[in-house]
């Protein structure tokens, strides 16, 4: 049996929904426990003093590269099913700044604000339907800027296509990437806490 | 053991950290996922598949899917975009032989495959199995068949009723695809080799859906 399970018909659409449910609900739980439903500490990352949420980031995705690969590789996933998002190289930047200065100001990003508000939090609540506001918006004026929207179009593109690497190297300079990244987030947080003190 | 109790001694992270290191690691030397163009085939399977003859669909089945809009299968055309700009069967899309795997082909959709007779498309098929696609038929007879069946079908000589009646219908799907039925024995001598319908035809909502009825995906 080979995955993904939805695409080679082990489940339909509604059984799609109650999966997503679940993973869902998974996403949201692990996110809490990293501490991610509060926003003091996701804000903290951008002022450098609480590196976790590039930890936690990092990890899940060297992991799910790793885990990905090898499945492929031992032929329990059909990689060129996966669904991957096409690239739009400038609304995609504009986009990603937009959700930036709105993670600063507030402490969340979607997925985290969903936790916190699921836990309580009043400010979870506000980006909650400060979200919902702003789909409806989105969607109500989307034509006025459908054309930038589709511009710098990619197509879809994976890193080893882009810098035409062999995919196993791809993933090796990743993994020594994500490795690097966690170095210099510990020494980066050792240097802060030091700083504090003083 | 001083490097087994010195790991023993390491933290869970940099065990971790490790474990991912020694992954990326053995990926430089564990190739490419997506599997390039080398494959491996089951030749028994495969012929298995041929000699129980469930790889192919016939022009008249073919011709009723169309009509009835069924979306669920993609037809593709081998042959030369020249060839295919003169004429296609609707909902055909034209994708050369070498494009093949490259088409943006979905591994787990239906795939029709027909060319001018049936060796190319027989060829191509044998490409598509071996990489691992799961439900790829060829049009039985191709383009030839698809005329002699669907656009241009000739009564039989001295038909029994049973004929007559298959014949009846032909004719309504031949007339739907903008072909001529031949009826009598002048048939055969009639037969114009350029009579070949108009792409535009047939109306009706044929090739306006087109079957990629993609689902939006993402995040």
């Amino acid at each position: 049996m080979s995955a993904p399970f939805y695409k080679y018909g082990l489940f339909n659409d509604e059984v799609s929904l109650i999966v997503a449910v679940f993973i869902g609900l998974g996403f949201g739980f692990f996110l809490e426990r990293a501490g991610f439903g509060n926003g003091r500490k996701l804000a903290a990352q951008f002022y450098f003093t609480d590196m976790t949420v590039l930890k936690v980031m990092f990890t899940a995705i060297v992991t799910a590269m790793v885990g990905v690969y090898y499945l492929s590789i031992f032929g329990f996933l059909d990689l060129s099913l996966v669904y991957v998002t096409p690239t739009n190289l400038v609304p995609q930047i504009t986009g990603g700044l937009i959700l930036g200065i709105g993670f600063v100001i507030g402490g969340y990003c979607p997925g985290t604000a969903c936790v916190s508000a699921s836990t309580g939090r009043y400010d979870g609540w506000a980006y909650v339907a400060g979200l919902f506001a702003g789909i409806l918006f989105f969607g109500e004026v989307f034509h006025l800027f459908e054309k930038f929207y589709t511009s710098t179009a990619m197509g879809k593109v994976t890193l080893p296509q882009l810098f035409h690497l062999p995919y196993g190297l791809m993933v090796f300079l990743v993994c020594i990437m994500a490795l690097g990244a966690f170095a210099a987030a510990e020494w980066g947080e050792k240097k802060m806490a030091a700083k504090k003190e003083d | 053991m001083k490097w087994y109790e010195s790991f023993r001694k390491m933290s869970l992270n940099h065990k971790l950290a490790l474990a991912l290191f020694l992954f990326g690691f053995i990926a430089l030397f564990a190739g490419d996922p997506y599997g390039g163009a080398r494959t491996e085939i089951n030749t028994k399977e495969m012929a298995l598949i041929v000699e129980k003859q469930v790889d192919h669909v016939s022009a008249v089945e073919l011709a009723d899917w169309i009509i009835k809009n069924r979306a669920d299968y993609r037809l593709v055309d081998l042959r030369t975009e020249k060839e295919f700009a003169e004429y296609a069967i609707p909902t055909a899309e034209n994708i050369p032989l070498t494009g093949l795997t490259d088409a943006g082909l979905q591994r787990n959709e239906k795939i029709i495959l027909y060319s001018e007779g049936g060796i190319h498309s027989a060829q191509a098929w044998f490409l598509l199995k071996a990489k691992g696609y799961k439900s790829v038929y060829m049009l039985f007879g191709g383009l030839d068949e698809w005329k002699d069946q669907v656009l241009f079908p000739t009564q039989p000589e001295n038909p029994s009723p049973e004929q007559l009646a298959v014949f009846a219908k032909a004719k309504e799907v031949s007339k739907y695809f903008g072909g001529t039925p031949q009826t009598g024995a002048e048939s055969a001598v009639t037969r114009p080799q350029s009579a070949m319908p108009k792409l535009s035809l047939p109306t009706g909502g044929v090739g306006t859906q087109r079957p990629r009825a993609k689902k939006k995906e993402g995040c």
